[in-house]
């Protein structure tokens, strides 16, 4: 008998499958190319999303976990690893909790990879279908964000390559800073479309494009 | 009509730029950098308003936030109107339409003119309680007649067209007011690289620096402020906030600012570059360090027809000639009590107008603004005061007499002086109202003649407010103020020198507030203190001889320091007179509370972006693009929104209910599950965990196996309920209500974190991860047999089993529990594949009849089995055994489960407590009320004992009646009696006790 049930939720024939933002539409004046846009916006669809649970203090899940996947795992709060070449982060989201994002289709492989390096008390769990990720940028990127969370984005205390989890208008969003004007917010599902037309509402004085 | 009040040069207003303007229907011309106050004094429009309560015309008072009189209503459009906007405060525009806000049928002649002449004798303090107490009925009739005759400003009665919205900030120091102490301010911290936001009011940057005489390093001082604001502009970490009030603030230095974008524009925000604006915007700023640079408000002196217009305070008519070029009359008599008032003069005299006199109320003034009047030959009469003003709709003379401020008298007779203004100068009260609203008290400082902060942690005033009246004080105060909040907030500092300013000698003020009339005070003319809401010497007088002596309850039976102005201009002075009656000092009589909002802010400033679409996120399945397709109606739950039921063509909810209902239990309907609240449970304590958190026994659960579940709380009451499938042996998949979820979650990681942190387990919320679709009816296996690789027969997937396979391609798990009593499969997909599953079954499904069916069917469905909703048969107050349900309780597990101990109470086993039953209606095409309470007797008396109510009804058309579920004390043993629901509109509908289940009690249709 074994211990968990691991479901690979992939089919292997070809289907059509739907990001969240699937039937979410453009409700502001949008600019048709990102010169000039104050924002620019764009989904980042169906990547793997994976939580991860387990100590930090435990060294060999440390060291399991940083075999599997290749990066560090994170310590503290703010913290992501990240491997952009692979398309691999692993962000801190609670003092036994971790955000771990790969690329499309791959979140099954990962968690092969993790059980296989990890024993004992620890857990992987997919939510690959629940969240979506989408790329804020440009010079106005931080004051949507600034309209939309109480967070100080300041670079003072938001340096690039910190990750953080917060309130977002009245839903919530895991927040990544990758550049001097470029985030990363993860979103769920379920509140996709009413975050999607909340950034594009606070960014239309700006400007805002919405990439493909 | 021409600018007859406007002066040849000066000011800092662009004479290049006329804008045309509306007040009263009567259209004007005006300036750019006008106010609509100084274009309206301009053109010599002397009465703006009637007041309050006497309908006494009024005119402008002072040119700022403290203006009590000329408070108009905005907006050329319905859509655009703003109530109560002080012509001082708004920026003229081309176009912009004002009207009074009082007057009735206008200003000039008004009807409650005949009431305010005769409420001299008949209005006193309390005269509307006094008045209007009875009978209370008509209270209604009056309060519609007085608030005519008050005639604030009013809402607009079409939907704003304007957006609004929320910033927020967090900074190392935030500046209040951009006068010369918050500029040095702003400065120094900037300097440091400390992240400042400084923000203003006015149009215009720079406070007293845009009208002040007085020069910096030599040149004058507005050039100073540019420079400035120059240096500011250039730091990356200074946010300048031009036309931003700091309307509240609150605990640990976070202060709301509000901002108003485009109210300099237009009624209603222009676009630009085609996208909408942001009307007015509030800043959240959480700050390290405030340094609060609100300066000072000019005291008023308070003399018999004072309000007459014509009357300002001195202060007013020096920025009103320097800053924008206008000249409020043509002779001026000034009364003063302090040496900073001559400015007044001096600017008057400068422009080339008449000084009558100065009065000043000192014997010996001799600082060099009084040499300045003397060397310009303006007469000055010393120990006197302006004590009456004379004239209607505009001054036209003063009344002078030498006074005596101890003795409170006027010595010897009077003279009187021709005039159209009179100035007046009783001193300068700091700006304390921010410093106040966190709850401290502000201090009296006799040196100063004012109240200062009582310290706020976090604060540091700084120039006026912290009562630092010279240019060169609070230069100097700024710069030490900026660099000692930036320092605080970690930032190192250098010391700068500040900027030069001449000294300017200023002799002592006197403490003069209200000033004495040859008739006692309650004889006199009225003499106003607050005017705004009417309220006079004798007023103040009257309140104290009543009994009203705490300065609090002399603000609420006087109404002093009510209004837009809060008592910005007559508190202090109130005070000073119920100090002096009630022969206390200022600090023992005390002040009022200052609360947010320092000025008046529009609803939409506070709302921000949260309304209408985002007023409250709504929450969609993967599948909501078709529902919406397919014509579905909604109902929000929680903050989902899922199918309610979906109408053929124009049929009615009831018929599409009994027709998706018949699908079902004749065919094959098909329902969106995906908001039921899903967690994933791993570790090898899981099991364990849910046999503490469940009432039922999970220990022998084999994987692939299912079983409902009963969540109680520690009192013993049902909480949620749901279905938790065993994946594997460590691993589980947890079902809770689509409301619960969150909720249970947040209940699980209580009990795990608190109290059995030994247990090795992990929670997480898969909610939104899964797509769940329920396939039930008696075509459901056929259905998915043919989209499935697995067998679908009894024998392999019997019900409760779970199975993964591939549904149309894609991965499933697959749940055979049915919540509808038939034949059921709960297909559960990872949500990005939701869609083409859903698809590809109805692509499958028209031969065997697939109906989508939404909530409303699935409730009748439910019920028709006798199946418990939580929130629906249970409010926090129903056990399992109150439901019937002693089956899923597990007393012999042999780890307590939380509930355990409250069940075993004797309240929880009385027989008497309301239990769950079916109510059949006599009448079978009754509906009985959801809610309708139940007695046991068909006479109805009043009152009588209420033995339970209906929580959930319906019609059932496979039933062919009406049918309930209820809860009722005693219900079990009362099976087969009727009983009574009496309605609101008398009748009284009978019901037969039954069983709450309804439908197939054996269960056999979902074992098939």
């Amino acid at each position: 008998m074994s211990e968990f049930a691991i479901f690979n939720a992939h089919p292997t024939v070809a289907v059509q499958a739907e990001s969240p933002l699937a039937i979410s539409r453009t409700t502001v004046a949008t600019a048709a190319t990102p010169e000039g846009a104050g924002v620019c916006l764009r989904e980042r669809a169906l990547l793997g999303h994976l939580i991860l649970r387990g100590s930090f203090a435990d060294e060999a899940f440390r060291t399991g976990v940083e075999a599997a996947l290749g990066v560090p795992l994170p310590q503290s709060m703010g913290r992501v690893s990240r491997d952009a070449a692979r398309g691999v982060s692993v962000q801190w989201m609670s003092p036994d909790e971790w955000l771990v994002v790969v690329p499309p289709g791959e979140d099954y492989a990962v968690e092969l990879r993790l059980r296989q390096a990890l024993s004992g008390h620890y857990a992987v769990m997919q939510v690959s279908g629940a969240q979506t990720l989408l790329e804020l940028s440009g010079p106005a990127a931080r004051e949507v964000l600034m309209k939309s969370a109480g967070y100080d984005f300041h670079p003072r205390n938001f340096p690039v390559g910190k990750g953080i989890s917060t309130t977002f208008a009245k839903s919530t969003a895991v927040i990544r800073r990758v550049g001097e004007a470029e985030w990363e917010l993860i979103i769920r599902r379920s509140f996709a479309d009413y975050l999607y037309r909340w950034l594009l509402d606070a960014s239309e004085e700006f400007g805002i494009f919405v990439a493909r | 009509m021409s600018q007859r009040n406007r002066l040849g040069a000066g000011g800092r207003i662009d004479r290049k730029r006329p804008l045309r303007f509306t007040f009263n229907g009567v259209s004007y011309q005006g300036y750019a950098g006008d106010t609509l106050a100084s274009a309206l004094m301009a053109n010599g429009v002397d009465v703006l308003n009637r007041s309050f309560k006497y309908a006494r015309p009024r005119g402008l008072v002072t040119a700022g936030a403290d203006e009590p009189n000329a408070i108009v209503q905005l907006g050329a459009s319905e859509a655009g109107q703003v109530p109560n906007v002080r012509a001082t405060q708004q920026a003229l525009y081309e176009g912009l339409v004002a009207k009074s806000t009082n007057g009735w049928p206008n200003v000039d002649r008004d009807l409650m003119g005949v009431i305010g002449k005769l409420g001299g004798q008949f209005m006193p303090p309390g005269f509307y309680y006094k008045t209007f107490m009875s009978p209370a009925s008509a209270w209604p009739k009056y309060e519609q007649y007085i608030r005519k005759a008050a005639g604030l400003g009013r809402s607009p009665i079409e939907n704003d067209p304007d957006i609004y919205d929320h910033m927020n900030h967090h900074c190392d120091v935030l500046v209040v007011g951009a006068g010369p102490a918050g500029l040095a301010a702003a400065l120094a911290a900037g300097r440091s690289g400390a992240r400042v936001i400084v923000c203003d009011e006015q149009e215009e940057m720079g406070g007293s620096l845009l009208d002040s005489r007085e020069q910096i390093d030599g040149k004058p001082a507005t050039e100073w402020v540019a420079a400035v604001l120059a240096e500011l502009a250039a730091l990356p970490d200074v946010l300048v906030l031009p036309r931003t009030t700091a309307n509240g603030y609150h605990d640990h230095n976070f202060v709301t600012l509000h901002q108003r974008r485009t109210e300099h524009l237009a009624d209603v925000a222009p676009a630009a570059d085609g996208r909408r604006q942001v009307r007015a915007r509030m800043h959240k700023v959480r700050a390290g360090r405030v340094v609060l640079a609100t300066g000072t408000h000019e005291r008023p002196l308070v003399y018999a027809r004072n309000d007459v217009p014509g009357n300002l305070v001195a202060g007013a008519v020096s920025t009103y000639i320097r800053r924008f070029g206008v000249i409020p009359g043509q002779r001026l008599v000034l009364s003063t009590s302090n040496d900073h008032a001559y400015r007044a003069a001096l600017d008057w005299h400068d422009a080339g107008r008449e000084v009558v006199a100065i009065v000043d109320a000192r014997e010996r003034p001799d600082g060099d603004l009084v040499a300045a009047a003397r060397s310009r030959n303006i007469r000055i009469i010393t120990g006197s005061a302006v004590i009456e003003a004379l004239g209607k709709k505009r001054v036209s003379a003063a009344i002078v007499g030498a006074i005596d401020i101890d003795g409170f008298s006027v010595k010897g007779s009077t003279q009187e002086l021709a005039c159209d203004t009179i100035a007046s100068s009783g001193g300068y009260s700091p700006v304390v109202h921010l410093a106040a609203h966190t709850g401290r008290r502000p201090v009296w400082r006799e040196d100063i003649l004012g109240f200062v902060s009582g310290g706020v942690p976090g604060q540091i005033p700084a120039g006026g407010v912290a009562g630092r009246w010279s240019l060169a004080d609070a230069l100097g105060d700024g710069f030490e103020s900026g660099a000692r909040a930036a320092a605080e907030a970690g930032l190192s500092t250098r010391s700068f020198t500040p900027p030069t300013v001449a000294p300017v000698r200023e002799g002592k003020p006197v403490a003069l507030y209200q000033v004495p009339h040859t008739k006692p005070t309650m004889r006199a003319p009225k003499q106003f203190v607050d005017q705004q809401n009417d309220v006079t010497a004798a007023g103040i007088e009257l309140a104290t001889r009543e009994g009203f002596e705490s300065i609090e309850h002399v603000k609420r039976y006087t109404g002093l320091g009510f209004g837009t102005d809060q008592g910005k201009l007559g508190n202090i002075n109130g005070m000073a007179i119920a100090a002096r009656v009630t022969g206390q000092t200022i600090p023992d009589t005390g002040t009022t509370v200052f609360r947010p909002n320092y000025t008046p802010i529009t609803f939409g400033a506070i709302a921000g972006r949260h309304c209408d679409e985002f007023f409250d996120p709504r929450r969609y399945t993967a599948l909501q693009g078709w529902h919406v397709e397919r014509g579905a109606k909604f109902e929000e739950v929680g903050q989902w929104m899922r199918p309610w039921y979906f109408p053929q063509g124009k049929e009615s909810m009831h018929d599409a209910v009994q027709r998706e209902c018949s699908a079902v239990r004749e065919r094959v309907g098909i329902l969106d599950a995906s908001t039921l609240g899903k967690i994933e449970i791993q570790g090898k304590d899981a099991r364990e965990f849910l046999n503490r958190l469940y009432t039922n026994a999970w220990t022998k659960l084999e994987p692939g196996k299912c079983r409902y579940g009963l969540m109680c709380k520690d009192d013993g009451m049902v909480m949620d309920d749901g279905v938790t499938a065993c994946l594997a042996e460590n691993h589980f998949h947890m079902t809770t209500t689509t409301g619960g979820a969150a909720g249970v979650l947040d209940w699980m990681e209580l009990w795990h974190q608190t109290e059995w942190p030994e247990l090795e387990v992990y929670f997480n919320s898969t909610t939104d991860h899964w797509a769940a679709m329920t396939i039930t009816g008696p075509n459901a296996r056929k259905l998915l047999a043919e989209l499935t690789d697995i067998d679908m027969s009894n024998e392999a997937f019997a019900y409760m089993d779970c199975r993964e396979a591939k549904v149309a391609g894609v991965p499933a798990r697959i749940f055979r529990i049915s919540f509808t009593g038939e034949l059921s499969f709960e297909v559960n997909v990872q949500a990005n594949y939701a869609m083409h599953v859903w698809k590809a079954l109805f692509e499958q499904g028209d031969k065997h009849g697939l109906t989508p069916y939404g909530t409303e069917t699935m409730h009748v469905l439910r019920a028709e089995k006798g199946f418990i909703i939580i929130g629906q048969e249970t409010d926090g107050s129903v056990t399992p055994e109150d439901l019937g349900m002693q089956w899923c309780v597990g007393y012999k597990k042999p780890y307590s489960w939380i509930g355990r101990r409250a069940l075993s109470r004797p309240d929880t086993k009385r027989s008497d407590r309301k239990q769950l039953v079916g109510l059949k209606p006599l009448d079978p095409q009754l509906v009985l009320q959801e809610g309708a309470q139940i007695v046991l007797e068909k006479e109805i008396r009043i009152p009588m004992p209420m033995v339970g109510h209906v929580t959930s009804s319906y019609f059932s058309p496979t039933l062919g009646h009406g049918f309930a579920l209820a809860l009722l004390k005693g219900g079990s043993q009362r099976i087969g009696q009727t009983v009574f629901l009496p309605m609101a509109d008398g009748k009284v509908h009978a019901a037969e006790v039954v069983s709450p289940v309804f439908y197939d009690p054996q269960g056999a249709r979902q074992h098939v």
